[in-house]
């Protein structure tokens, strides 16, 4: 099996999402990749990362550390885990539900699992109360960018 | 962020990306020319939003129910293929919301 790996380490500093998506995404450039699916992707774990800082930490803990680990395997398979060692999910059932929000006042749209869930082939919650989360991502990449060239 | 207001409506252009961090701040930004113009009519353009995440959805969504207490219009315009994907996702009530 042909294994590429790659790990990054951030402080739970939600102006730091947008490092780990460019980071991740031009990871998993390095594979021939469909601009749709990539997007797919990104905005995954866009979520998955939002979650760790702002509920598995409290965006007022900026000093925790959210790690994110991507895999891709055989040019096809990708996983991304994104882990926090936070509080961890009381209720699974009721977190994954679409339009719920345990934090109204900042506006979220209650979205991130249905998007996570409907963006990626799988998704997988490993959660302990106060010792934190873990979220893998897998999707097998379907689509790969045309190789023909268009001619001006 | 640019803007434009004129004869009641008011315009917003929303940049670069829409997440968490950058959702943050712009919606501050957004709620203070309403309360000053208090237009009739809202009109967000997309059309150069390169990324967004259901933080964007939370930031219309919010923006919506402000506008609507207002008793005002809203408008969603050049919405991208992915940003499209993500509303009709969250199965919310945006008839407001036009594509490019």
């Amino acid at each position: 099996m042909n294994e590429n790996y790659i790990k990054i380490e951030s402080k739970s500093r939600s102006e730091n999402i947008a490092s780990i998506r460019v980071g991740i995404t031009s990871f998993l450039s390095t594979i021939n990749i469909h601009f749709d699916e990539l997007m797919d992707i990104k905005t995954a774990l866009s979520e998955a990362v939002s979650n760790a800082i702002d509920h598995g930490y409290g965006q007022e803990d900026t000093e925790s550390i959210v790690t994110v680990e991507a895999w891709i395997r055989d040019e096809e398979k990708i996983i991304i885990k994104v882990i926090d060692y936070g509080k961890g999910i009381e209720d699974i059932a009721l977190a994954t539900t679409p339009a719920y929000t345990s934090k109204p006042e900042n506006e979220h749209a209650g979205m991130g699992f249905t998007i996570m869930e409907s963006f990626m082939d799988e998704v997988i919650i490993d959660s302990k109360i106060n010792e934190g989360t873990i979220i893998t991502l897998t999707k097998t990449i379907k689509k790969r960018k045309s190789n023909s060239k268009k001619v001006e | 962020m640019k803007y434009n207001y004129l004869n009641g409506k008011l315009t917003i252009y929303l940049e670069e990306e829409l997440d968490m961090n950058s959702c943050k701040i712009i919606r501050g930004v957004i709620d203070g020319y309403i309360m000053k113009f208090q237009p009739y009519e809202l009109v967000l353009d997309l059309s150069d939003v390169k990324f967004m995440d259901s933080s964007g959805i939370g930031l219309i969504l919010g923006r919506y129910n402000l506008i609507r207490l207002l008793d005002s219009k809203m408008k969603v315009i050049n919405a991208s293929k992915n940003i499209k994907r993500m509303i009709e996702l969250s199965n919310i009530n945006l008839e407001c919301v036009q594509y490019e």
